[in-house]
């Protein structure tokens, strides 16, 4: 199903949580929404789920309006939240059975899906157990687990791997996947780029309510200047010339944070050796130096200026 | 895969809904059986020691003071379990579990609907065992007088219950929303003539007592149960609270949940 965000502004009291967004996420597609704590991302999709109501413009989900039709808009989302949500006093079990239920899961294949789900994600030996007991990454697949039984037109992962071990994280990515391959729409919010750059046919790069930039993993990879980075740890960064190091031929940008220096250039194989020899020249020594690919947090840093992850 | 979305919107499958909703409610009332143990427990203890002492010292001729306790004890108890409710939908909202429970595919006057309905039928459940007792002890088993007492009963509790969530959603603040539910209670239930007759109560508890639709209640129930007859002013005031008290929790609730929390 089609989603389109336009113009859609969420205010809570003075923040400005979302602001002036637009964005059209296709039909099967998986969305990934990348962005920092803070940048939107949760406020996004709820507003888009009817849980908030638009400040300024709207959302249409396959067609209708979250203003107009919001019922009909929930009873095609289903959303695994950041945060888990349900009954403490409820077993795993339980929880589950009834998400299932009122999220209108056909009584003929409830159960077994239930039972599939819980055993793939390793919650079987603890489906009796009552939630509150359970550790945050058991609380965390009991919510994916949501999501993965309802198995809904469109599916929403707020941060879905979060406190997850690296095995599980990699189940999560597969059962996700396997959702897209059965044409479902698919938003995954995530703070971490691995997972945005794994997953997402798409990346919309989300700082501070705004969209930043929005495309393939590869396209966004290719715009950051020069699509190649060099990463430079230097012995001493106060001493050194950065507008020196601009005037090289294949260095585009640069950004130094943390006493790392990166250079965004072209043809890296040739930059690497001129750069070293202008260090040398400078009197810098050099603790480490590499050549790399642009990664999402390059791109995300060239839009936002900041680290996404803090 | 649009099949789903049109399945989930026919009426058939809303009141399944609202019942699976409703359901959620007295699921978490069985998963804590203690509390209706215990509570089960003091009423007895209530009922058997103070109302028996009590109709000792209350020597009124004409008048049966355990019997007049014992119903008032009921009465008492779903008011104050219908104010649960509102303590519920506060945590929800504070612990984001609210947000949860908006996403899913339910009609926000579904949604209040089920939530009033739910917690006034798990008041009625709370005490359908201390009702039997005091029905097995006075001997009270004309089953139109018992329907018609319950659904009393369950007027209150919806009236209650639909004012405890306006409450919780209005009120923001933890302290003011302890002090706010506990005033109402002080007024609604210790105001009332539910425990003791106007006549023996304090000067001012007993100009107030009238308005209360505990008492209401509970004189309409002893009515009916006692001597078979209607209470119609108590069954008027009654229905005038539960239809304000609806109307007063959809409008907030409207209001908050459409709105976000703090537009
Ligand atoms: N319910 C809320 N009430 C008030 N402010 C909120 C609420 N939800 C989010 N915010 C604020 O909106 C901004 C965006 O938050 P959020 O959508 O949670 O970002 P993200 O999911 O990307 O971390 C933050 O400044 C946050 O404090
Ligand atoms: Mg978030």
């Amino acid at each position: 199903m089609t989603i389109i965000f336009q113009n859609l502004t969420k205010n809570f009291k003075n923040v400005v949580a979302v602001r002036d967004f637009n964005l059209t996420i296709e039909d099967g597609e998986i969305m990934g929404l990348l962005g920092p704590n803070g940048a939107g991302k949760t406020t996004l999709i709820l507003t888009m789920a009817t849980v908030y109501h638009p400040s300024r413009g709207t959302v249409l989900v396959n067609g209708s309006d979250v203003k107009r039709a919001p019922t009909l808009v929930r009873s095609m989302i289903g959303i695994a939240f950041q945060d888990p949500r349900f009954d403490r006093l409820l077993s795993v079990h339980e929880v589950l059975d009834w998400h299932a239920k009122i999220t209108g899961v056909a009584k003929g294949v409830r159960a077994s899906r239930v039972e599939d789900v819980m055993r793939r994600l390793g919650l079987w030996e603890v489906r009796k157990r009552r939630t509150w007991a359970l550790s945050g990454g058991m609380k965390k697949r009991v919510e994916d687990s949501k999501v993965f039984i309802q198995r809904p037109p469109v599916a929403v992962f707020d941060e879905p791997t979060a406190y997850l071990d690296l095995q599980t994280r990699l189940l999560v990515w597969d059962m996700i996947k396997e959702m897209k391959e059965e044409g479902r729409t698919i938003i995954l919010a995530t703070n971490m780029m691995d997972e945005a750059e794994k997953l997402s046919d798409r990346v919309t790069i989300m700082n501070l309510g705004r969209l930043v930039a929005l495309g393939t993993p590869s396209q966004l990879r290719h715009n950051v200047k020069g699509g190649e980075v060099i990463e430079v740890k230097p012995s001493d960064s106060f001493k050194i010339d950065l507008e020196a190091l601009r005037m090289l031929p294949n260095v585009e940008d640069m950004s130094v944070s943390d006493g790392t220096l990166k250079l965004f250039v072209t043809e890296g194989r040739k930059a690497l050796p001129i750069i070293l020899e202008k260090l040398s020249e400078q009197g810098i020594g050099v603790e480490s130096i590499y050549l790399k690919e642009a990664s999402l947090e390059d791109v995300f840093l060239q839009y936002a200026g900041s680290k996404l992850t803090s | 895969m649009a099949t789903t979305a049109q399945n989930l919107l026919q009426d058939k499958a809303i009141h399944r809904l609202l019942v699976t909703l409703v359901a959620r409610d007295l699921r978490v009332l069985v998963k804590a059986p203690w509390i209706i143990v215990s509570r089960g427990l003091a009423f007895v203890v209530q009922i058997f020691v103070f109302a028996v002492l009590m109709s000792r010292l209350v020597d009124v001729p004409g008048f049966d003071f355990f019997t007049y306790y014992a119903l008032g004890t009921v009465l008492v108890t779903v008011a104050s379990v219908a104010f649960l409710t509102g303590y519920d939908v506060y945590e929800e909202n504070e612990t984001g579990m609210l947000d949860y429970l908006l996403s899913l595919p339910l009609s926000r006057r579904g949604y209040v609907m089920a939530r009033s309905v739910g917690g006034a039928l798990r008041s009625l459940v709370y005490v359908t065992p201390l009702f039997a007792i005091v029905a097995f002890l006075r001997g009270f088993f004309n089953p139109i007088d018992i329907a018609v007492s319950y659904v009393m009963i369950f007027l209150l509790a919806t009236g209650i219950t639909g004012l405890s969530i306006s409450v919780a959603l209005s009120v923001r603040n933890q302290d003011r929303f302890d002090v706010s539910l506990a005033l109402l209670e002080l007024f609604f239930i210790r105001f009332s003539t539910a425990l003791y007759p106007q006549a023996f109560m304090p000067l001012a508890a007993g100009m107030i007592a009238p308005f209360s639709p505990v008492t209401m209640t509970s004189d309409a129930v002893r009515a009916i149960l006692g001597h078979g007859t209607i209470d119609l002013l108590g069954v008027a005031g009654l229905l005038a609270f539960v239809i304000s008290m609806l109307a007063l929790g959809a409008a907030i609730y409207l209001r908050k949940i459409e709105g976000g929390y703090f537009d």
